[in-house]
């Protein structure tokens, strides 16, 4: 294989001319599932077989990778996207006060602000996470807007009731007639939350990939800085627990778009 | 003939009865609860018998007030009358039952102890959870807004349930399961397990304890628009994951109708039934609070059983399974032949191994040498997918818990692979 070696290499180089982001480790990631495998996984000659561990949220997967990029490159500037812990950290301590980059661990801090675009998704993705704190963030603006009616809806409806009837009366139900779906729908759209994730700095530090860097609202942007918002908060639910997360979905959410909680 | 002595009847000898129904703290001002003062009595039956004449005005007798010797009789007289509502109008009139009838329905209490409800939940929030808004489209009488809130609470409880005991389930999968468990269907299913029956029409006539909601009768042609397929108009391939940030819990690509809109509109029976259970649970929730709607939740939805590795659908297991050994770094799967019967039959049996290296990682047979080896990387990936830690705290447990101790933190996938 000597013959092969350096054009191998050749082309190494060259690939990592064209796609400078990339950082080619030829080393193996060493995963918590391979101490499972009874057998020592074997690579060829072409790999150095390197112990460095690196965690799964800083490259792609070894074997996953091409030797060299068939497709050309999209049209348009490339986008950039944040590899620095630091800036990431920054960013959560904006969002989540001045432990926030304590409360999650490594990997689910930058698990939480991957989209499924970023890297086809071979270094994870926040789909789940964003379906919990979705669920999550939508139960707390119900119980926001039932918290927050005002005294008017209090009344018995009898005047506008065209049959005279007085309804049932009870503390619990007071605030019934602030929870409808239009105003849900009001409070939770994507433009509104949008604005509020580039307010905690995501925007800078979410990984995904637009389909024209130059037009980052007409590839999706909100619903991406969405996604990122509440997989944050699913995170927070999975490993902290849902007070927590409710905590937070209250105070850096909710209270944003004009809510008041005792 | 001796007469029987009163003392020989038999209520006498029963003893005295305890009330059936705890004494209403609001009797006075209940119509049908008559003034044991017996001026006040004559009084209100006659003003009673006057409003029936005239709805509006209550008739104030000056000559009948003139005969009366005591002020604090007539003053007493004067608040009996004042606060003596106008009789209700006939309930054929009204879209949906009284509140006050609710409290003599024998359905309602019956499917209150039926559910093992606590007696401080009323009954009359019972009968509201029964109306759906195309019956009464007061929102203060329906149940739209409390099956908003029950439909928030039983998203987030399948959630989480679904993510912490199976933490690798493929999003598409997660969709399913929360259909299986709190989709229309089963809510409708779960409905008529608990016995719920619909009225024929809604009107304000018919018994509290049934579901009143304005039939779509079948072959018709003004069904709910708001119900039919919505189809995308230019977004023709909606993907998973907007579908997280765009859809309902279910992934579904039809719209969702809102409660309030379908005021009016004739609606299946499905509908009105998924709507009754969601408006059951938020009402519990405003009424009871988040721990006993918990165990209800554990109770009558948990207990359910779903069959999650049927819920999977796998085009190409095979390249699958290969881009996930890639992925965790195992060794890349190879299908060996375990054994095999009947080759040159009718019906031959090969049963085949899918190997990482010197680990099996799953195993079918099958008809032919693919269709074996096709099942035996579909069984590895389920393997994979189907992941459940031992022990689980959800993060609703810990929600209103001052002690922590127990709070096992999750384990976060990274997501199913793509290929």
């Amino acid at each position: 294989m000597a013959s092969k070696r350096p054009i191998r290499t050749l082309f190494s180089v060259a690939s990592t001319s064209v796609r400078p982001s990339r950082s080619i480790a030829r080393s193996c990631p060493e995963t918590s599932t391979c101490a499972f495998s009874t057998s020592t996984a074997s690579f060829g000659p072409e790999y150095e077989t390197e112990a460095a561990e690196r965690p799964r949220w800083q490259q792609t997967p070894v074997r996953m990778v091409a030797p060299f990029r068939i497709r050309p490159q999209p049209k348009g500037p490339a986008f950039k996207v944040n590899e620095d812990p630091r800036r990431l950290d920054e960013a959560y301590v904006k969002m989540l006060g001045p432990n926030g980059d304590k409360l999650l661990s490594e990997e689910v801090k930058w698990l939480a602000i991957t989209h499924k675009s970023f890297d086809h998704g071979r270094r994870g993705f926040n789909d789940r996470l964003a379906f919990l704190g979705r669920r999550i963030v939508s139960l707390q603006t119900s119980l926001a807007l039932l918290n927050s009616s005002t005294p008017s809806f209090l009344g018995t409806g009898a005047q506008q009731d065209g049959y005279g009837r007085a309804a049932f009366q009870h503390a619990a139900l007071s605030g019934l007639a602030g929870l409808t779906t239009e105003a849900k729908d009001d409070v939770l759209s994507r433009s509104r939350l949008a604005p509020i994730a580039e307010r905690y700095g995501l925007d800078k530090v979410t990984r995904w990939k637009p389909k024209r860097a130059d037009n980052l609202q007409g590839s999706g942007q909100e619903s991406v800085l969405s996604t990122s918002l509440y997989a944050i908060i699913g995170a927070l639910a999975l490993e902290r627990g849902g007070e927590v997360a409710n905590k937070v979905t209250q105070d850096k959410i909710l209270s944003p778009l004009g809510f008041t909680f005792a | 003939m001796k007469r029987i002595r009163i003392s020989r009847c038999g209520a006498q000898l029963m003893g005295a009865q305890a009330p059936r129904r705890p004494i209403c703290p609001h009797a006075a001002q209940r119509q049908d609860v008559a003034p044991h003062h017996h001026r006040i009595q004559l009084r209100w039956a006659s003003s009673l018998m006057a409003a029936a004449r005239k709805p509006n005005e209550i008739e104030i007798d000056p000559a009948e007030e003139a005969a009366e010797e005591s002020s604090i009789d007539l003053s007493e007289a004067l608040t009996a009358s004042s606060t003596a509502k106008p009789p209700q109008p006939p309930p054929e009139t009204l879209p949906s039952p009284h509140p006050s009838r609710a409290l003599k329905s024998a359905k309602l209490a019956a499917l209150r102890s039926r559910l093992s409800l606590p007696p401080r939940f009323p009954l009359q929030t019972l009968a509201r959870t029964l109306v759906h808004p195309s019956a009464d489209p007061n929102p203060h009488f329906n149940n739209g807004s409390m099956s908003i809130l029950g439909a928030n609470l039983l998203g987030y409880y399948t959630t989480e349930h679904l993510l912490c005991n199976y933490p690798r389930l493929p999003m598409s999968v997660v969709f399913a399961a929360q259909y299986a468990y709190i989709g229309p269907k089963a809510l409708a299913t779960i409905a008529s397990e608990w016995g719920i029956e619909a009225a024929a029409e809604p009107g304000g006539e018919v018994d509290p304890g049934l579901l009143q909601f304005k039939r779509a009768r079948s072959g018709d042609e003004d069904f709910p628009s708001a119900l039919k397929e919505v189809k995308a108009p230019w977004k023709w391939n909606v993907t998973t994951t907007h579908k997280i940030v765009s859809s309902d819990e279910f992934g579904s690509t039809k719209a969702r109708p809102d409660p309030q809109q379908l005021t009016g509109q004739p609606v299946p029976i499905e509908e009105a039934a998924q709507s009754f259970v969601r408006a059951l649970i938020g009402s519990l929730y405003l009424h009871l609070g988040s721990p006993l709607v918990k165990r209800f939740y554990r109770d009558h939805f948990l207990s359910r059983h779903l069959d999650l590795n049927k819920l999977f659908d796998f085009r190409t297991p095979t390249r699958d399974l290969s881009r996930l050994c890639a992925r965790e770094g195992f060794e890349a799967p190879v299908a060996r032949l375990i054994s095999e019967t009947g080759r040159l039959s009718r019906h031959p049996v090969f049963v085949v191994g899918v190997y990482s290296g010197k680990d099996k990682l799953g195993e079918g047979s099958g008809s032919s040498l693919d269709e074996a080896r096709i099942r035996a990387a579909a069984a590895a990936l389920k393997g994979w997918y189907l992941y459940k830690p031992l022990e689980v705290t959800v993060p609703s447990s810990l929600e209103g818990e001052v002690d922590t101790s127990k709070w096992k933190p999750n384990m976060v996938d990274c997501g199913e692979v793509i290929v």
